[in-house]
């Protein structure tokens, strides 16, 4: 439930985006269009160049919209001065990156730790949290570890979790698998439904990669800046009657 | 069919009704063999000396029927596993031959056909991949894992040619 009893966490209107000008003026969104619910998990695809990456950053608060309005927590960011918006950023919106960006001198439960202890918790409750999260996206054995001591996937899950730590509304994902082999991928984006369907979690992924937006609840497809199709996909079925459903190989 | 009954046959003999459950037991996850299929197959393995049967007296029950490999049998399976498989293209695809024709006739719109399948395409993805992590968290047996991602990755693959599609239609209108 969000501050004003909607249910949308996140809903943008008309949103426009244009970067640079005359011969070289991109016009990343124009007039999209979208409504988030709490609890959805939505995958944005799109070709590069579609405006999906500009729309993660302007809901995250960090780009501004050219014209338009986003909603988030049902509070109009263009109205938010710098310090309510780091506030409302804080509360509401954990962010993964396709690099992990972590701090290779932390430790895993360190860097989680660290959003907490930049907003003012105490050390020693920001650790106990840390490693709380650390044991939901099943890294908790590893909390002691330093980055450079993690695989890929490891460290993407130390982002996820330093995302969650705040245990914000919504989870946004910038193609949160664009740096990991297949495996460790698909795991990652696992452990994002898991998430989804254990803990209520609002996620908005980005991806460009079809299996990985198929996890997804719903997708949303972009071009040119605009939303041209959204299609919610129905629920999943037993293992084995979708087995039975597949040509089995000669 | 021939080469997996010579597979199941190879770690000794087997009674051919236990052959059907084997297939499904230690191949192919929920594959559906009858009992038809696996005499006919054997009968013709038989034929070409590839298999023999042999019958087992049993004291409380009845005789039963073994099948075991022959020599040749053997061989031919070893051969067979060290030679590329025929590849299943599937390029008679109604898809494609669905695209050609909306790109030809008036009142019809590949691109509504592009997004039409697109969606369904993602559909099933969507049913599949949910499925191949539920396998993973319970524990499912590997080649159940591997059989929803080979669908899986073939699923993606298609969704990967229909975004090929639709730029090149782009680009070709806009020429």
């Amino acid at each position: 439930m969000t501050d004003d009893g909607s249910t949308l966490a996140v809903e943008v209107r008309g949103l426009t985006r244009v970067f640079g000008s005359g011969e070289s003026k991109v016009e990343a969104l124009r007039g999209l269009d979208m409504n988030l619910s709490a609890g959805d998990f939505a995958a944005v695809m799109g070709p590069s160049g579609s405006g999906k990456s500009t729309l993660l950053h302007l809901i995250a608060g960090l780009d501004a919209p050219n014209s338009g309005t986003i909603r988030v927590a049902g509070r109009d960011l263009s109205t938010l001065n710098d310090d309510e918006l780091t506030l409302l950023r804080r509360r509401n919106i954990g962010i993964v990156f396709q690099a992990f960006n972590l701090l290779n001198i932390l430790t895993a439960e360190e860097n989680v730790a660290l959003p907490l202890v930049i907003g003012g918790t105490s050390r020693a409750e920001a650790h106990s949290k840390a490693a709380a999260a650390l044991d939901r996206v099943g890294i908790g054995q590893r909390r002691k570890h330093l980055p450079t001591e993690l695989s890929g996937g490891e460290q993407q899950r130390v982002a996820v979790a330093r995302a969650l730590v705040n245990e914000p509304l919504i989870l946004l994902a910038d193609e949160p698998t664009g740096n990991l082999d297949s495996l460790s991928s698909d795991r990652i984006v696992m452990l994002l439904r898991r998430l989804v369907e254990e803990q209520g979690q609002t996620i908005l992924m980005v991806t460009h990669e079809a299996r990985h937006a198929a996890m997804a609840d719903r997708l949303i497809h972009l071009r040119d800046g605009r939303v041209v199709q959204e299609q919610t996909l129905p629920p999943g079925r037993e293992v084995d009657e979708i087995l039975q459903d597949l040509e089995s190989p000669p | 069919m021939q080469n997996a009954i010579l597979g199941l046959l190879a770690s000794g003999p087997v009674h051919g009704y236990e052959l059907r459950t084997a297939y499904e037991d230690q191949l192919v996850p929920r594959a559906k063999l009858n009992f038809g299929q696996v005499y006919t197959t054997l009968e013709r393995l038989q034929r070409n000396g590839l298999v023999q049967n042999e019958v087992v007296n049993q004291s409380a029950r009845p005789d039963k029927k073994v099948y075991r490999l022959t020599d040749d049998g053997r061989r031919r399976l070893y051969d067979w596993l060290k030679k590329p498989s025929k590849f299943d293209l599937d390029l008679r695809n109604e898809t494609f031959v669905k695209l050609m024709l909306t790109r030809r006739l008036a009142g019809a719109d590949a691109f509504e056909t592009l997004a039409v399948e697109r969606r369904e395409c993602l559909e099933r993805l969507h049913e599949i991949t949910q499925a191949r992590a539920k396998a993973a968290e319970q524990k499912a047996p590997l080649r159940t894992v591997l059989l929803l991602d080979l669908a899986v990755f073939r699923l993606e693959a298609f969704a990967k040619w229909l975004d090929r599609c639709e730029e090149l239609f782009r680009e070709e209108d806009t020429r």
